[in-house]
């Protein structure tokens, strides 16, 4: 550590204590993490009762039978729980409300002291993780990985979630400084992260065209890349091909993000007072 | 009682149209909601569409009269939003003080908190229920002559929803803090398990959603009379439920305001 330059260290001790504040910010609110469990938990068992239905009849769909569902349903729990688990009202807050120009007197880039409380803000979704995969694997049985190989990779690409998601939830907030309101581009941006990511329903159960465009996306890296390369529906090759693409889609989405900021924050007007 | 009655209607018509009025000054905020209300609704469309591509049917429901299912949900728990949004700031109310301003003014708390803003989102959601409706209604056969009854049933649903939705916020009242948590809970319970027929999950799942939280009465029961799966003798049972349920909230939302302690603003 004393081998880095103090600029680097300054920077780093910064996006540290953010992601500590964030992380005892969302931490100190325990009603929200149990609710969070509750909600998460209701989805998960709410899929695995409409899919238990049809593969009672079916056997499988889409090649996925009843372990496999089940153990796909576990993996979009997880995923979502990454996904969807960061702490994303206050920057937008700070947009609607003008208290971004005090960020902009502030010494550390903004687009990364947001990373690193998002960051934080997930760690601090660990709890829900926590209890929802005991609960999973006492109750659920789900599948092994198909290989160390396939395991290994599929914990790498759900780690990449968080800076994917970061990238997407740092897009919408840049609307912010066009639209009064953040609760409508969440929604739309959950709405459409949930379809497209394979959480509401496996993307193999969709029509071609819809697959196609789906590979595309990011979306597509939240759940399904996860779940394809632990069930092992893809070879090893093809794993690394996935979470090379979703590391590129991470970088993509960070250089995005930095053109929109340079070009919103020049829409900013500061009133005084 | 007819004199308050009306006052309280008054209040409640003048307070939700100054609320809709605003949407023409902010018509960015208007798109982006309605857009985005249409977007979980559309997705959901799909979602079903994608099912039954790969399945006939899910626990002996088809394709058609899932989507009756999912179109009066949408509808019945978007009316909440067009009619009764302002309820969802119970919680911020009670911790930023404001309810103080309502309890000082001449006029009902409840109608002055639930009619102090109209969701935007409603435009989309109602929009694309109304389609999966009308697609479901006209594939399930279910033809012209039930139209009233379905509308009947509707209301029994809003009422039910409205009141549901109050109980669930007023728990704000004694669970400090700005976050509806129940209400929460309560929408997510209705956007996951209430979309699917209540007979794919385990038998005490179903008679709690039935009878202990009566959320199958705003869409459940009423599609399975609609559909022939109930005796048309369940018709009473809906307006029963409505009305229980919003004495229940009225009552539950007075206790709340007796209990509440100003937070000294």
């Amino acid at each position: 550590m004393t081998t880095l330059p103090l600029a680097l260290r300054h920077g780093l001790a910064v996006d540290f204590a953010l992601l500590v504040i964030s992380f005892k910010r969302r931490a100190a609110y325990r009603t929200q993490w149990l609710v969070g469990s509750l909600v998460s938990g209701t989805e998960l068992l709410t899929a695995l009762a409409l899919w238990s239905a049809v593969l009672a009849e079916r056997g499988q769909v889409g090649g996925y039978d009843w372990d496999a569902m089940r153990t796909y349903y576990v993996i979009a729990f997880v995923t979502a729980a990454v996904a969807f688990g960061g702490t994303e009202g206050i920057a937008a807050q700070r947009i609607l409300d003008g208290m971004v120009a005090i960020d902009l007197l502030k010494p550390v880039d903004f687009q990364r002291a947001r990373a690193a409380e998002y960051t934080g803000s997930i760690l601090g979704n660990l709890p829900t993780l926590g209890i929802g995969l005991t609960v999973s694997a006492l109750f659920l049985d789900p599948l092994p990985p198909a290989s160390f190989a396939a395991g290994a990779l599929s914990v790498a690409s759900v780690l990449l979630i968080i800076p994917l998601a970061f990238g997407l939830m740092f897009l919408s907030i840049m609307l912010c400084f066009w639209t009064r309101s953040y609760h409508g581009v969440l929604w739309s941006r959950r709405t459409i992260t949930a379809f497209f990511s394979g959480a509401m329903i496996p993307l193999a159960l969709m029509p071609d065209a819809v697959q196609a465009v789906a590979a595309w996306l990011p979306f597509v890296h939240i759940t399904t890349t996860p779940s394809n390369i632990y069930l092992g529906r893809v070879d090893t090759m093809e794993a690394i091909g996935l979470v090379a693409l979703e590391v590129a889609w991470c970088v993509a989405l960070w250089l995005l993000g930095r053109v929109l900021w340079s070009r919103a924050v020049k829409v900013v007007t500061v009133h005084g007072g | 009682m007819a004199a308050s009655a009306t006052h309280a209607a008054g209040v409640y018509r003048r307070s939700i149209g100054a609320y809709l009025r605003s949407i023409a000054e902010y018509p960015a905020d208007f798109w982006v909601m309605a857009i985005a209300g249409s977007f979980w609704q559309i997705v959901l469309f799909s979602f079903l569409s994608i099912l039954f591509a790969n399945v006939t049917a899910i626990a002996g429901w088809d394709y058609h009269e899932m989507l009756v299912l999912a179109g009066f949900l949408a509808v019945s728990w978007s009316s909440t939003a067009l009619l009764w949004d302002g309820i969802w700031e119970t919680g911020r109310m009670i911790v930023q003080g404001d309810m103080d301003y309502r309890l000082t003014r001449p006029a009902p708390v409840l109608i002055q908190v639930g009619s102090n803003h109209v969701g935007f989102q409603v435009f989309g959601d109602v929009a694309v229920g109304l389609v999966m409706i009308t697609i479901g209604w006209t594939g399930a056969g279910l033809g012209l002559a039930a139209v009233p009854i379905g509308l009947y049933l509707l209301l029994c649903a809003a009422v039910i929803q409205a009141s549901l939705l109050t109980i669930a916020n007023a728990t704000n009242f004694w669970i400090k803090g700005r976050t509806p948590v129940i209400a929460f809970m309560l929408t997510e319970l209705q956007n996951e398990a209430m979309r699917f027929p209540l007979t794919v999950f385990p038998t005490a799942v179903r008679i709690t959603l039935t009878f202990g939280l009566p959320l199958a009465f705003a869409s459940f029961v009423p599609v399975q009379i609609l559909t022939g799966r109930l005796d048309p003798a369940w018709l009473a049972a809906p307006p029963i439920a409505a009305a229980a349920t919003a004495a229940l909230a009225v009552w539950i939302f007075k206790m709340g305001v007796k209990a509440y302690d100003s937070s000294g603003h």
